[in-house]
């Protein structure tokens, strides 16, 4: 289950907003200075989750997709996914929540192409628009299938 | 109205950005107004797009915030990819804000969701982009998740200071394994 403060949960999307221009030269430090405090902020709330287990009822407040609807939302199991990950847990990572799992990759490589465009003084550029919608349709068919009760034990945290 | 080049040159070098806004208004290009007679009285209006002949000018996709400028203009029709290059932020914008309702804590894509739909936002005052309304749907999404968030937390902190609310907490995380 996703907690209010969910850190790493930030990470599939945190690359986007760089799509800010960064061309001139003025603007070619600021343009590196965003992935670099991105990276070392979420490099901040992984080693956080590491050491401060959310396993642990509440430790980091609660989903209130959860406690309201009683339904795992899509990120539900993210800070404890996370944590397991940080631990070397694959396989615990992915009873949490295999879709974050299945995403981290793909989000260290958005923020290392991040970093590598910003270093040439280029902006990220946007995903086309069809990305987006599938991005948002998987993590909507996700949060609806982990809710079904005969996929529960795959899917839900 | 000699060679489709000439009236763009002026424009080409001097203020990329923002060809066909002298005006300063550049969110809802009302402008058109000033256009229909373009054809037959070119050089005056700096909105040179009407001529579709000069294919080849990238730095002009601001011809098309005219939503009619296919028909009225001259302007190749099929050419939408083209002419908004930036129309996927704004669809970013709006999936991530939509996202932010789904997911429990909407705080982190909805700050993400908001960014990008400032930056659709300037995408279409530039005429690179033609779905302001998409974009601001996804910034109100966006802004009304973080508010949402932000008072969640505020609650859970209250909350969880309650020794009674963790011990309930607690039983309810082991039923659900």
């Amino acid at each position: 289950m996703a907690t209010v403060d969910d850190g790493p949960q930030d990470l599939p999307t945190g690359p986007l907003p760089s799509d800010a221009p960064a061309s001139d030269g003025a603007g070619r430090r600021a343009s590196l200075t965003a992935p670099l405090v991105t990276g070392g902020v979420v490099a901040l709330a992984t080693v956080l989750l590491a050491v401060r287990d959310p396993h642990v009822a509440g430790s980091y407040g609660g989903c209130p997709s959860f406690l309201l609807l009683g339904v795992w939302c899509p990120a539900c199991g993210g800070l404890r996914a996370t944590h397991d990950l940080a631990q070397g847990d694959l396989a615990g990572a992915w009873s949490m929540n295999p879709l974050w799992v299945l995403a981290v990759p793909l989000v260290i490589a958005l923020w290392v192409r991040w970093l590598a465009r910003a270093r040439a003084g280029r902006s990220l550029g946007s995903p086309p628009a069809w990305v987006a919608w599938v991005f948002g349709g998987v993590v909507v068919a996700f949060g609806i299938l982990r809710n079904v009760p005969a996929l529960a034990p795959w899917l839900a945290p | 109205m000699s060679t489709p080049n000439e009236p763009q040159n002026p424009y080409g070098s001097g203020e990329p950005q923002q060809p066909q806004d002298p005006s300063g208004s550049p969110q809802y290009p009302s402008a058109p107004p000033p256009y229909p007679q373009g054809p037959s009285a070119p050089t005056p209006y700096p909105g040179a797009p009407q001529y579709p002949g000069a294919a080849g000018t990238p730095q002009y996709p601001a011809a098309a915030p005219y939503g009619s400028a296919p028909g009225g203009y001259g302007q190749p029709g099929g050419g939408y990819g083209v002419a908004y290059p930036k129309n996927s932020l704004a669809v970013w914008s709006l999936v991530l804000g939509i996202v932010s309702f789904v997911i429990g804590c909407g705080l982190f894509t909805g700050i993400p969701a908001v960014i990008v739909g400032n930056n659709a936002k300037k995408a279409v005052a530039r005429g690179e982009a033609n779905n302001g309304g998409m974009a601001t749907a996804g910034i109100i999404l966006g802004w009304i998740a973080i508010v949402l968030s932000v008072l969640t937390a505020i609650l859970f902190a209250v909350l969880f200071s309650n020794a009674d609310f963790r011990d309930m907490m607690n039983e309810s995380y082991d039923t659900n394994y």
